[in-house]
């Protein structure tokens, strides 16, 4: 059991967690920010997709403790005021959810992918995107709403 | 199940006057009970239906028009679709609309089942002409009212995006609340005429929509309740064992758990987190008794269920005479077809949140199937059913899971919750979920074709081996009759197709593996044995597999325009690009005609589905938008089964556990897919399931051209390794 202190969404938290307790875990169960979802607890399906210093990070497969000093964003960073990013606004304008469950996972990863790439063409959207699972049957939509957000990130 | 829903049933008025919403600051207006709808654009109803207006709608302050919809939104969008019926008919102004998952009561039963429930594709086929007469009724009351306080006819006003119009000028819906408050509903409404509408049929976006893309929608696993702790259960490895012995020395040694409650069959943790929760079950010593079914595997059911086929079970079909006129068969096609268990593998596994005081108990989940949850857990914790509140929170996909016919993850946080005394929240981890069974059933068709001198069937044998998915619960007597469960058969017996004679058998069997309804139930597999053997007869009649649909579906209106609407709108009958094929499909479901034209490709040996040209049949589309979605989800949760799906067992137990051993499509192999639909001003009929059962068919067809194999076992991953 040791305290971390860690960095989500510009916020400092100060958590007691076991040492091997996931972010996930912690993100969740202790700071009560649940739009980061558990989906498999493997890293396979990219439900629990948050952004470590930017970068796209399975939650659920890294210990609360290796993030200590990072700076963390979930899916409810994004949003400011109500006013939603570029890539949230993508998903909105291309209906690209249902359940919407693996929607904040696909989120997050699309935000890290035209983050690192301006102008991702097919193959490297499925290489970003591939880890994260819909069951739904909404990828196309996704596939879209990324090239739409691509398109207003360049400008 | 398959039925058009007519008109409801009176609702008593102490049913609803015990429903009326009061919200702090909104006004809510009540009533004493319905009236009787007449449609603008048909002849008047034939019995006098009683609607409760205020149990549906709510009219706050600021404007804001908050429905209650009485259906489990699991992705399939009818918080959307129903509040647009509603909206339309009351012209409230949309974009100030939201929507709320609706309490368990009566008033807001299925107008079909008389339970309050979602599944079988039918939500807005039993709620259209309802909604509409509710919607109509509040737009009524709200011009009433209005004309009440200027002193002039209704007639002389009109109403727009939530106001009401007329020569002294304009009244909003929420100015008008409080006196609308005071009044009856009326006895007869007028339906809008739908050359009118402006919601229905618009691709109006989801309401849901800005909740789903910041993390704020609230799915059952994200439920939080004061002093709650994390429960995870240790289950049975074999369906049905029994706990023989626990050691939770251990377990209860973990930081975090708080206490370790061993139940007949299962043993629960119950911690501060799901992570001590999980670290807690890790620890526990179980012992399970033996059941007697640690020798069952997926090679021993097929056995079984080859056995079962070699005599017919009982009848569901028996058109002509198929015995004699198979001898007089010029040529037999006989096939046997394979399909394994299917999980459900939604995105968010199962979970149940129970707050039980030892008086009053609330549950909170994504519920399908609320009053039968709601009742059933009233009876095991011997509570009034009135004492237990049910909570539908969203749904992270369900396709039938969360259906449960015997609630299964309710029965048992109630068992738990009876020991606990305190609140808490189930969670199932992915691999509970994966191997926590009611699975789509393993089946068995043997099929045996007679063809006359033209080739066209004439006579047809066709023999299906598998589990009821109502058996071991009250369904069951509602719904087999004589051996046959409709939703083993259906698909097959009864089919459009015309063939003059067809004899359609059920040999049902027990197995300890439970199953259940899973997106498009019987549909799963007797469009494939179905389709498939089509395209045999058409291949061996040297016919074009589409031609030859026409030719046996005359008389079959909407499924002819479907297959018109596919030759139209896709590249069938031309040829398929360099090393692919087409294959196509239509299938009839939940009341709903789809076909299906694929283009595959063979890549290392299995199939890759390039595109997809859908055509449906539903009747009126509420949302086109929202429609495509459907059949598009329905194809890729139909390719994920075709592909990858498989459930097996050995020595008794499931062995899928996570994504990895229950593989499901991904990103990349997305085919893009065009839908299309027929003009229709029918009711609407289903759409959550019927974009499924013409997927695997059509890929097979299609397989089938670039191979020359006929797969006839399921998934393909297996037969074309």
């Amino acid at each position: 059991m040791g305290e971390l202190v860690l960095n989500v969404n510009g916020k400092t938290h100060k958590v007691n967690a076991p040492e091997e307790e996931t972010l996930l875990s912690v993100l969740r169960n202790r700071l009560n920010l649940t739009g980061t979802k558990y989906g498999c607890g493997e890293g396979q399906c990219g439900a629990c997709t948050v952004l470590m210093d930017g970068a796209a990070t399975r939650s659920c497969s890294i210990p609360a403790a290796a993030t200590a000093g990072a700076k963390i964003t979930t899916i409810e960073g994004l949003e400011v005021n109500g006013r939603l990013t570029v890539v949230q606004q993508a998903f909105l304008d291309e209906g690209a959810f249902q359940c919407g469950y693996c929607t904040s996972g696909m989120i997050m990863s699309a935000t890290s992918l035209l983050r690192d790439m301006k102008k991702p063409n097919d193959e490297q959207i499925l290489g970003a995107m591939n880890g994260n699972v819909c069951r739904c049957g909404t990828y196309p939509r996704i596939r879209a709403a990324i090239h739409e957000a691509a398109k207003t990130v360049r400008g | 199940m398959h039925k058009d829903f007519e008109l409801p049933q009176q609702v008593s008025r102490r049913a609803f006057l015990q429903t009326s919403l009061v919200t702090g600051g909104a006004l809510v207006f009540a009533f004493h009970f319905g009236g009787r709808a007449v449609a603008a654009d048909a002849a008047p109803p034939k019995s006098v239906v009683k609607y409760p207006p205020a149990s549906f709608i709510r009219v706050e302050p600021d404007g804001t028009t908050v429905f209650q919809i009485n259906k489990l939104e699991m992705g399939q969008g009818v918080n959307t679709s129903m509040a647009q019926i509603l909206a339309e008919e009351m012209d409230c102004d949309w974009s100030k609309v939201r929507s709320e998952s609706a309490p368990v009561n009566a008033v807001f039963n299925h107008t079909g089942f008389g339970t309050q429930m979602t599944g079988g594709s039918s939500a807005l086929n039993s709620s259209y002409e309802q909604h509409r007469t509710i919607g109509a009724m509040a737009r009524a009351m709200f011009v009433q009212a209005a004309a009440e306080k200027w002193e002039v006819p209704t007639s002389s006003l009109h109403t727009e995006n939530g106001f009401v119009l007329g020569s002294k000028g304009k009244l909003s819906y929420a100015e008008l609340a409080p006196a609308v408050a005071l009044l009856s509903p009326p006895e007869t409404v007028l339906l809008k005429d739908p050359k009118k509408f402006k919601i229905i049929g618009k691709s109006v976006e989801r309401v849901d929509a800005f909740d789903k893309s910041t993390g704020k929608a609230k799915f059952g696993l994200d439920v939080q309740i004061p002093g709650m702790l994390y429960c995870v259960v240790a289950r049975a490895p074999v369906f049905g064992a029994k706990v023989k012995s626990v050691n939770d020395t251990a377990a209860k040694a973990v930081s975090g758990v708080k206490m370790v409650l061993a139940l007949p069959d299962r043993v629960a943790v119950l911690a501060s987190n799901t992570h001590a929760a999980r670290m807690g079950r890790d620890a526990l010593q179980v012992d399970w008794e033996k059941t007697g079914k640690e020798g069952v595997s997926s090679a021993s059911i097929l056995k079984e269920y080859q056995e079962a086929a070699k005599t017919p079970g009982a009848v569901a079909e028996d058109k002509g005479d198929t015995a004699n006129e198979m001898g007089k068969a010029k040529k037999k096609i006989e096939a046997e077809y394979v399909f394994p268990y299917l999980a459900h593998a939604c995105m968010e596994p199962m979970n149940c949140t129970i707050n039980f005081d030892g008086q009053t108990c609330e549950i909170w989940s994504g519920h399908q199937m609320p009053t039968i949850d709601r009742d059933t857990a009233a009876t095991m914790l011997g509570l009034d059913k009135e004492r237990v509140q049910v909570h539908t929170t969203y749904a992270g996909g369900s396709f039938g899971r969360r259906a449960n016919k015997n609630s299964d993850y309710v029965v048992e946080a109630c068992m738990i919750a009876l020991k606990a005394k305190t609140p808490f929240k189930v969670v199932w981890t992915r691999e509970d979920d994966m191997k926590g069974g009611y699975y789509r059933p393993f089946t068995y068709h043997k099929a045996v074709v007679g063809l006359d001198a033209k080739g066209m069937p004439h006579a047809w044998d066709h023999r299906i081996v598998g589990q009821s998915v109502v058996g071991d619960s009250f369904f069951e007597k509602m719904m087999v009759k004589n051996g046959v469960d409709p939703t083993c058969v259906e698909g097959v017996a009864g089919s459009h197709y015309n063939v003059p004679n067809r004899f359609v058998t059920l040999a049902l069997q027990k197995q300890h593996v439970p199953v259940l309804w899973w997106r498009s139930v019987g549909h799963t597999h007797t469009a494939y044995a179905m389709e498939t053997l089509m395209d045999e007869i058409a291949h061996n009649a040297k016919k074009d597999p589409l031609a030859l649909r026409l030719e046996l579906l005359k008389g079959s209106p909407r499924h002819v325009a479907v297959l018109k609407l596919l030759k139209k709108v896709s590249p069938w009958g031309k040829p398929a690009p360099k090393g692919r094929a087409y294959g196509l499909a239509i299938q009839e479901s939940f009341n709903s005609v789809v076909g299906q034209v694929v283009e595959v490709s063979m890549s290392d040996g299995q199939p890759r589905v390039h595109r997809v040209w859908a055509a449906a049949h539903v009747g009126r589309v509420v949302n086109p938008e929202g429609a495509k979605t459907q059949l598009e989800g329905g194809i890729l949760f139909g390719l994920s089964a075709a592909l990858y799906g498989k459930v097996d067992i050995a020595d008794g137990v499931p062995t899928a556990n996570n994504f990895n051993d229950y593989p499901v499509v991904r990103m990349n192999e997305a085919p893009v897919i065009h839908s299309f639909f027929v003009d229709s001003e029918d009711k609407p009929t289903g759409l959550g399931e019927p974009g499924v059962p013409p997927l695997a068919p059509a890929v097979a067809n299609a397989v089938f051209r670039l191979t020359k194999k006929r797969v006839r076992t399921l998934p393909f991953k297996d037969s074309l390794a």
